[in-house]
């Protein structure tokens, strides 16, 4: 039997101060997570369910009429979507460059360090200054007011004539697109460095004695090792096209056929003071990434079941030592 | 043993930070200590400008010494926004510039009734604009026209232009003098980046109509925004033909710098600019800085005529008000009077202070202006309610907004029929809302 142990004890004993340093460091980040993103996330929902302003003085509960609104084909909601599909096209190009690159850094070239360091750094930029940067490069100047971007001082100096990149309909998203992936391929060439490197040696070794060329390596041995990387990334960068806002809000402020439906979003809200129905857009985005994310998490379930029962076969195998 | 010690420790590092704490705090106070207790009074204000260069501090001065009070300002840049979100507690400040995003009818749960309209209205102009059901929340800093165009008179002269226009068409026709004549000057600047100056457009639509209730006319008459050669359709049209010459504008309407503008204007080189009367010190001052005459820049009125009179209408800018939850509601009532009637910001700003028969600045001599009769109270907030509710946003320039698609079709040359396609958008928008709010 035990001696019961009074309160002080039991904290000042080893498990006591095992529990309370845990419970002590998870607090702050816990009582964070609850009062800046549980609990307003929370009010959302809330709030997508009432026709409401944004002091909130007089609130009405309309039930699902601010959904159906968002869902309305012939209001202008969900057709700013459509510019997500540049962003998807343009991550799909991403992925192949960042491969590529990746495929480069993992064979024995000089600087990659250096290499890997330039190309990560655009990532590790805050999204506000990548916009503000690539807002200056695409500039075309009035020779008054604004000078030439870099893009239109070498275009100018080549002889061409300035173009106005982000005034065309036409060319502004492809422009955004490629701020875009300037700024979240280096991620990706992170992400496929560390699979290749996982690629066990000896695979190559045997390759090599039995004489492949790059290019077959690359085809039988990289690609299949690295292939549920390559989908996670694609399955992620449709969660990034769908939420992508910084950017376009920044460069062109949505104008020129750029918006998206987070900035739609927005100006619902501070704009026309539709709380309620901003907060429907808002969570019929949550829906969006929960699905994706659901899909993610079945579509990779194989691999991951894959991965522990030989951990347990292995863990089976220490226990019964 | 050990828990208690650590206990202790931390017990006693607090207390003595809290001592070091009182001690300091007391330090500080010991200056102002001396004259009893000296109440603060918190302003919010939009005027970041004035708070940063010491104008407010110095203006205000004779206040504070007149009623043994301090004044603190805190300004900000994203004013309606930032203060609209601390509207949501109690601690909004004192007194403070009314934020558009309060409904009118929604203004008693926030701010101190300052007056009756039967009484405020003997006293101040423009008194209307803050006020709900006779009671008035707030009273306006300052007045200006609403909406003209402010130009560089070298300019104009080196175009040979002699006479101001009238019309749109002449106003167009002097633009293109601007551009055959005037080498690299750009005949109107539209700011185009930046958003906001498109709204400045807005202000030029009462002034063309000459109608001091043309916007409680509209909700009586239940008629539609635009109607061929009504004042929507007159300005509109006019910046649409304007933005359609792609000789009259700047050539990337996605590169415009409007701090940059105001200096470019003051050397002219750029023409025009539409603006409220409020830009005309902002751009003279550019033109002190830059060492050039202030005389130079110029301020017309909207290029229309009702009857072969020109008009433009005098509006109020801000209106100042009292936080309901205010300690000290009798003295923030006093700050807001004379900061509107006596402090002389307004008149230092070349607008006019609201007090009824102050004096003009010199360049509204011999302009035909009026103030919009105040709104009978059936139509208080109405016309506001539709607009943001049927997302039109006449005021405002989000993506979507008619005057940014407006411009993007001009820019794009897509002629008259966008023109007309986009108008008929907004009519059945605004049909569709006004039957839901106000009935057939």
């Amino acid at each position: 039997m035990k001696n019961k142990k009074t309160f002080g004890q039991w904290v000042t004993s080893y498990t006591g101060q095992k529990y309370l340093t845990t419970f002590l460091f998870l607090l702050i980040p816990l009582v964070l997570l609850v009062v800046f993103t549980f609990i307003p996330a929370i009010n959302m929902v809330i709030f997508s369910f009432q026709s409401r302003d944004q002091f909130g003085i007089t609130v009405e509960w309309v039930g699902l009429q601010n959904y159906k609104t968002v869902f309305d084909t012939s209001a202008d909601y969900l057709i700013t979507f459509k510019n997500s599909i540049y962003y998807m096209i343009g991550s799909a190009f991403q992925l192949g460059f960042a491969l590529l690159l990746a495929t480069i850094l993992c064979s024995k070239i000089k600087f990659k360090g250096l290499f890997k360091g330039v190309l990560f750094f655009p990532y590790l930029m805050n999204g506000v200054a990548v916009s503000l940067i690539f807002r200056r490069f695409f500039q075309m100047g009035d020779g008054i007011v604004t000078q030439n971007g870099t893009l239109n001082t070498i275009i100018t100096s080549l002889g061409g004539e300035a173009i106005p990149f982000l005034s065309n309909p036409n060319i502004a998203n492809f422009c955004l697109v490629f701020a875009s992936m300037w700024k979240y391929m280096g991620f990706d060439i992170l992400m496929f460095i560390g699979a290749i490197q996982s690629i066990s040696q000896d695979v190559y070794e045997a390759s090599d004695l039995d004489g492949v060329n790059p290019w077959q390596r690359f085809k039988y041995i990289v690609f299949p090792s690295i292939k549920s990387i390559i989908s996670l990334q694609l399955i992620l960068s449709i969660k990034g096209a769908v939420s992508v806002f910084d950017i376009p809000y920044i460069i062109t402020g949505g104008k020129f056929g750029t918006n998206t439906f987070v900035i739609k979003t927005i100006e619902t809200g501070f704009v026309f003071k539709k709380f309620g129905l901003a907060s429907a857009m808002a969570v019929v985005l949550l829906m969006i990434i929960i699905v994706v994310t659901i899909i993610q998490k079945v579509l990779f379930k194989e691999d991951s079941d894959y991965v522990p029962k030989r951990r347990r076969y292995f863990r089976d195998k220490e226990v019964a030592k | 043993m050990k828990a208690k010690r650590v206990l202790a420790l931390s017990l006693a590092l607090a207390l003595t930070f809290s001592v070091a704490g009182v001690m300091t705090g007391c330090g500080k106070d010991g200056k102002t200590g001396k004259d009893g207790k000296k109440v603060t009074l918190e302003v919010l204000t939009q005027r970041t400008d004035l708070d940063q260069n010491g104008t407010l501090a110095k203006v205000t001065k004779a206040f504070e010494d007149a009623n043994n009070c301090t004044v603190k300002y805190i300004s900000y840049t994203n004013y309606a926004d930032d203060v609209s979100t601390r509207m949501g507690t109690n601690d909004f400040g004192d007194v403070l510039m009314i934020p558009d995003s309060v409904k009118l009818e929604e203004l008693s749960n926030f701010f101190e009734p300052l007056d009756t309209y039967t009484n405020a209205s003997t006293k101040w102009d423009c008194v209307d604009s803050k006020m709900y059901e006779d009671q008035v929340y707030g009273y306006p800093t300052a007045l200006n026209i609403a909406g003209g165009i402010v130009y560089n008179k070298t300019v104009f002269e080196n175009a040979g232009i002699t006479k101001m226009p009238t019309t749109p068409d002449e106003f167009i026709a002097d633009l293109k003098l601007i551009a055959e004549k005037c080498e690299g000057v750009i005949p109107l600047y539209t700011n185009f980046a930046a958003a906001w100056p498109l709204a400045q457009w807005q202000g030029l639509v009462c002034s063309a109509s000459g109608d001091s209730s043309y916007e409680t006319n509209i909700l009586k008459d239940k008629s539609t925004l635009f109607e061929e050669g009504n004042a929507y359709y007159t300005v509109y049209k006019m910046m649409y033909d304007v933005l359609s010459d792609k000789t009259l504008r700047e050539p990337d309407p996605s590169s415009t710098d409007w701090d940059g503008s105001k200096v470019a204007l003051a050397k002219g080189q750029i023409g025009t600019l539409v603006l409220g009367s409020w830009g005309v010190a902002q751009i003279r001052e550019e033109a002190v800085k830059n060492n050039l005459d202030p005389d130079t820049i110029g301020y017309m009125v909207m290029p229309s005529n009702v009857d072969g009179k020109q008009y433009a209408q005098i509006s109020a800018d801000y209106c100042m008000g009292v936080n309901k939850n205010s300690t000290q509601k009798e003295l923030a009532k006093k700050f807001v009077e004379w900061y509107c009637a006596d402090s002389g910001i307004a008149t230092s700003e070349m607008a006019i202070c609201a007090v009824k028969g102050s004096e003009k600045p010199a360049f509204m001599e011999g302009v035909n202006t009026f103030i919009n009769e105040a709104t009978p109270e059936e139509y208080q907030g109405v016309f506001n309610k539709i607009d943001k509710e049927s997302e039109i946003g006449t005021w405002d320039t989000d993506v979507a907004n008619f005057k940014i698609k407006m411009c993007e079709a001009a820019f794009a040359n897509k002629g008259e029929s966008e023109f007309e396609s986009i108008i008929k958008d907004v009519n059945t928008k605004w049909e569709a809302s006004r039957k839901e709010i106000m009935g057939e």
